[in-house]
């Protein structure tokens, strides 16, 4: 992904190539300054439109996007949950999941990555997040699927050697039967009230003598 | 030897460009917001002001007519 700042550095160049046509718009009657215009008005704007669109897009993954709509805020805190036996906080916390994409990692098809459905979806929850009511309870809109979970453990050992999941592990590859089924201690936003928060110390590297 | 543009073109250039700048400032500056309505705002606005001001270049080079040639 493009850095913020190479991105920024385009734009400015962009800018400063436009400003030469417009301020000095002689220069396009020269085949220079036509190619030029055509560099500053047609190509760059494209390109810089095209990179920021994947950037934009790479940053939606981040959990820090997903989280910085207030709704969500109590996912959020769902992660840092003391209590292995919430399954997002003991993925989050064991770095079972790239913490900088933890939401994104077990939903993947969500808003912006799913169907135009889901894109629509998305859509409506920014009008909803400004303007309309946000439900109290917030659901998914289809039942958890297995492949989230099974992108990752399907072929681990200690998935694989589980007498439990090789008893239904046809059922759970055709999402007949869901994870969540025996692992069902989910985000649970409205039991959080209480309950112990992870805190964690934050890693530091042994000084050199 | 060049020739000055005339001032219908000039007008035309000088309002892409300026419908070009504003729609990139726009998409710089959503990159520094974390939020879903950044998205919104890079594609609906600055996106929208990038396409009309290269939409109106390219409809200016494509109807300006072109130099007589010389005799």
């Amino acid at each position: 992904m493009l850095p913020t700042t190479a991105f920024v550095a385009i734009v400015l160049v962009t800018i400063a190539l436009i400003s030469l046509v417009v301020l000095r718009p002689t220069l396009v009657a020269a085949r220079g300054g036509r190619i030029l215009a055509f560099l500053s008005l047609f190509l760059l704007p494209l390109l810089v439109t095209g990179l920021g669109t994947s950037a934009q897009v790479e940053h939606s993954k981040t959990t820090e996007f997903c989280l910085s709509c207030h709704v969500m805020e109590p996912y959020g805190r769902s992660l840092r949950v003391d209590d292995p036996s919430y399954v997002p906080a003991r993925h989050f916390q064991n770095n079972r999941v790239p913490r900088e994409a933890a939401c994104f990692t077990c939903h993947t098809n969500y808003t912006l990555f799913g169907d135009y459905k889901a894109k629509l979806r998305g859509l409506r929850h920014v009008y909803v997040n400004y303007i309309g009511t946000i439900p109290k309870q917030i659901k998914l809109y289809e039942p958890y699927n297995n492949r989230e979970c099974l992108h990752c453990h399907a072929g681990a050992r200690n998935f694989e050697t589980n007498d439990v999941h090789q008893s239904v592990r046809a059922e759970l590859a055709k999402n007949a039967t869901s994870c969540l089924e025996c692992h069902d201690k989910i985000h649970n936003v409205h039991g959080l009230a209480g309950v112990k928060m992870w805190q964690e110390t934050p890693w530091k590297e042994e000084k050199k003598p | 030897m060049t020739v000055a543009a005339p001032a219908p073109l000039m007008r035309r250039l000088r309002l892409s460009g300026l419908l070009v700048a504003l729609g990139l400032i726009v998409e710089a500056i959503t990159l520094f917001w974390s939020h879903p309505t950044a998205f919104l705002v890079f594609l609906g606005l600055g996106g929208l002001l990038v396409a009309a001001g290269v939409l109106l270049y390219l409809f200016t080079i494509a109807t300006y007519p072109s130099a007589p040639p010389p005799t």
